[in-house]
């Protein structure tokens, strides 16, 4: 794959049919295409049998955008997909963190951050959930800090547009 | 009813008269079904490959009839499955609709690495518009009538259904009422019968209207809309040169006024110099290819493109479109042909800019027509194909392999019938002609069917000479053998300092297999028994096998190299 670093992050919303092979086909295709894909979510919705599916990646030609869209619209379960305006929507993620923390520490972090405490093992080993955007989410493991952080795990991003 | 009944109603209500295949452990008890009705006939092929490609012969050739179909095989799970997947791949590529149906292990042992078993819907997934396997009895009904209606909505493509063998076997009281004609799966979001954009249609007109030097890019899209005689029409009116895609030909006649012949790699002269010309390429079904555009950067830097295509994800694909239509062709051909505004201009210039073209090595061809024999006195290609191209007055269908025979066909055959060329484009599978060439007979029994091969692709399905051997299938073979593999031998030639690498073959005496087989056969080494050959084997009742003693040192000119641009054409190498 080629260098990321430098490329706008996108995000590709699509409903698709609640199918058996959906999923491998969209990743087969992003495979074939060689996209660089960072998240991908997928979610049931409030309508029974469609799936919603949230695809970021790092891409900056408008033209690879739309063809990726198009290849995806192609396939037979897939109902829409469009790309979401990243201005125009709510991006966020939640993060479970198990990370060492003294009183202090924790004490810093309730004020700058909210999250839940979802476990405390010998008064200094917390598992946490951290829920916003993503850039909430590094500040917190920057401030949790990372010479004490165990694991962490990230949702991947999901989106809705205003 | 038994989940195996279900499937065969199934394909009778989507009408389906033909079904081709092998059978095998997983898929024996819809075989066994098979055999106690008879509105399906089956054909067994020697090989699963044979059967798709005679598959994509019913569905290619019935799309221009009154009764268009598409072709069925099916083959077992495992190995029989792996052996479909080439010919469903090249459906693929060649927008063919195929439906492929496939015993599986039973759901009890599925991803237990049974016996005979593969992950086909996995395997099928890249190289299908769709793959289904059913796990309940009540599924079967409604996912084969949901893969005919996918395979053939739209732009085609392969279908893959793949039937556990315990669900063939289960029992249901449910059963479809069917209707194929009205028939749509709740499939939202996948097909809709993309309309034109009127304001977009003025501005291709507009852009029509401006150009002095146009030219249309008739592709696959013309012929799988059936809509050849409109598209002659519209550029008759409108007075614009027609250049043909490898599955565009045939479209209309190929000596017609407005022809050009066909474009690309192996292109004609004019047609490959006018695109190069052009001020406006109107594409027409076609999908921009690597072998028509040669390399991107060159391709039409200075015309404006309209390109009409069904399937949204080719237009801006390849080349980027001034107007694009996404719609079917015969629509747009429709919409393009009786619009008012359109103006016929007269285009002189261009006209006689193309006449010259036409001449540019056209003496040079007529030549080496003429001529017949390479330097060794043996026989050339291209005179065969005139020969059999002015014997059958050019109405007749052609099935071609692939290779060097095959572009020289495309170049050389005087297509006059409306979907009468049919050969592996996309994919380029060798061995594709003789088990496709059985299918379009089954498709159009009243009309001659000839299947050309060059000796290396003859020998990759030469299995399904036992095919037409069993059914009688009136197919007349041409073999074109020339010892070698043809086309990369002259790309070996041209760009390998004529290190014949890989290329060379020792062939069995050809005579001796058709023989086995009971065709009648027929060796010609000399130009003087060319005609009279031909004619035999046109006026026999049944299957007739002719060889040809050919010239391994032909070429086929001119020739864009691959990666290279129009402005590197070969046209000649002397």
């Amino acid at each position: 794959m080629t260098t990321t670093a430098l490329m706008n992050r996108r995000a590709i919303l699509a409903f698709m049919l609640d199918r058996p092979g959906v999923l491998n086909k969209i990743a087969m295709l992003i495979r074939r295409k060689m996209y660089n894909v960072e998240t991908l979510t997928v979610c049931k919705t409030n309508q029974p049998g469609t799936s919603r599916m949230t695809i970021t990646l790092r891409e900056d030609s408008d033209e690879k955008m739309r063809q990726v869209i198009k290849q995806i619209e192609k396939s037979t379960e897939v109902i829409s997909a469009r790309e979401l305006d990243m201005n125009e929507s709510f991006w966020r993620e939640v993060a479970i963190v198990k990370f060492e923390a003294d009183e202090d520490r924790m004490e810093v972090l309730k004020r700058t951050y909210q999250f839940e405490i979802l476990d405390r093992r010998d008064h200094e080993l917390y598992i946490v959930q951290v829920a916003g955007t993503s850039r909430l989410i590094d500040d917190f493991l920057q401030d949790a800090g990372m010479d004490r952080i165990v694991e962490v795990a990230r949702s991947g991003f999901t989106a809705m547009e205003k | 009813m038994k989940g195996t009944e279900l499937v065969l109603k199934a394909l009778i209500d989507n009408g389906v008269k033909f079904i081709f295949g092998y059978t095998g452990g997983a898929i024996m008890p819809i075989f066994d079904e098979m055999e106690k009705q008879d509105a399906l006939s089956f054909i067994m092929s020697r090989h699963e490959q044979g059967a798709v490609f005679m598959a994509q012969g019913i569905s290619r050739a019935s799309l221009s009839t009154s009764n268009p179909r598409t072709g069925v095989c099916m083959a077992t799970s495992g190995p029989g499955a792996m052996n479909l997947v080439t010919g469903i791949a090249d459906a693929n590529m060649d927008s063919v609709p195929v439906l492929a149906i496939t015993g599986q292990v039973p759901t009890a042992v599925i991803a237990t690495d049974a016996f005979q078993e593969s992950d086909v819907v996995g395997v099928m997934m890249p190289l299908t518009k769709q793959t289904y396997m059913p796990l309940s009895v009540d599924e079967i009904e409604t996912t084969i009538h949901e893969a005919m209606y996918v395979a053939s909505s739209g732009r085609g493509g392969p279908v893959v259904v793949d039937i556990p063998k315990d669900v063939q076997l289960q029992e249901t009281e449910s059963v479809c009422e069917f209707d194929a004609r009205s028939c749509e799966p709740q499939l939202p979001g996948f097909f809709y019968q993309p309309s034109v954009d009127m304001d977009r249609l003025k501005q291709a007109v507009g852009l029509i209207n401006k150009s002095e030097r146009p030219i249309i890019l008739c592709g696959h899209g013309v012929i799988s809309s059936n809509t050849g005689p409109r598209l002659q029409a519209f550029a008759e009116r409108a007075n614009i040169p027609v250049a043909f895609t490898l599955h565009g030909l045939s479209a209309l006649p190929v000596d017609h006024r407005m022809s050009l012949g066909m474009v690309g790699m192996h292109g004609t002269v004019e047609a490959n110099r006018a695109l190069m010309n052009a001020d406006l390429i109107i594409s027409l079904g076609m999908r921009f290819d690597d072998r028509v555009t040669g390399n991107l950067k060159d391709f039409a830097r200075e015309a404006a493109v309209i390109h009409v295509e069904i399937d949204p994800s080719e237009i801006d694909k390849n080349v980027k479109t001034s107007v694009a239509l996404n719609t079917d062709v015969a629509q747009a051909l429709n919409l393009l042909h009786r619009d008012p505004a359109l103006v016929s201009k007269p285009r002189t210039r261009w006209f006689a800019q193309i006449d010259g073209f036409r001449l540019e090595i056209a003496d040079q061809i007529q030549k080496e027509i003429d001529a017949g024999v390479g330097r060794e006195g043996q026989l050339l290609v291209k005179t065969i194909t005139s020969r059999l191209s002015r014997l059958t007055q050019g109405k007749d269908i052609i099935v071609g392999d692939v290779g060097q025979h095959q572009m020289i066909l495309a170049r050389f055959y005087n297509f006059q019938t409306v979907n009468s060329w049919f050969t592996s484009g996309g994919a380029g599978t060798m061995g594709c002609a003789l088990p496709m060439s059985i299918g379009v007979k089954l498709a159009r029994p009243d009309e001659r069917v000839w299947s050309v091969s060059g000796d290396g692709g003859f020998q990759m399905n030469i299995q399904e000479l036992g095919t037409i051997m069993e059914h009688g299938i009136d197919v007349k073979i041409l073999l074109m053998n020339n010892g070698y593999l043809g086309m990369v031998r002259q790309w070996q030639t041209l760009f390998y300092d004529g290190r014949y690498a890989g290329t060379p073959m020792k062939n069995p005496d050809y005579g001796a297999i058709a023989g086995a087989y009971g065709i009648p056969y027929l060796k010609v080494s000399d130009l003087d028994q060319v005609d009279d050959a031909i004619q035999t084997a046109a006026d026999h009742k049944g299957p007739f096998m002719l060889e040809f003693i050919c010239d391994p040192s032909e070429i086929i000119l001119p020739m864009v190299p691959a990666g290279g641009g129009y402005k590197e054409m070969i046209v000649s190498i002397d």
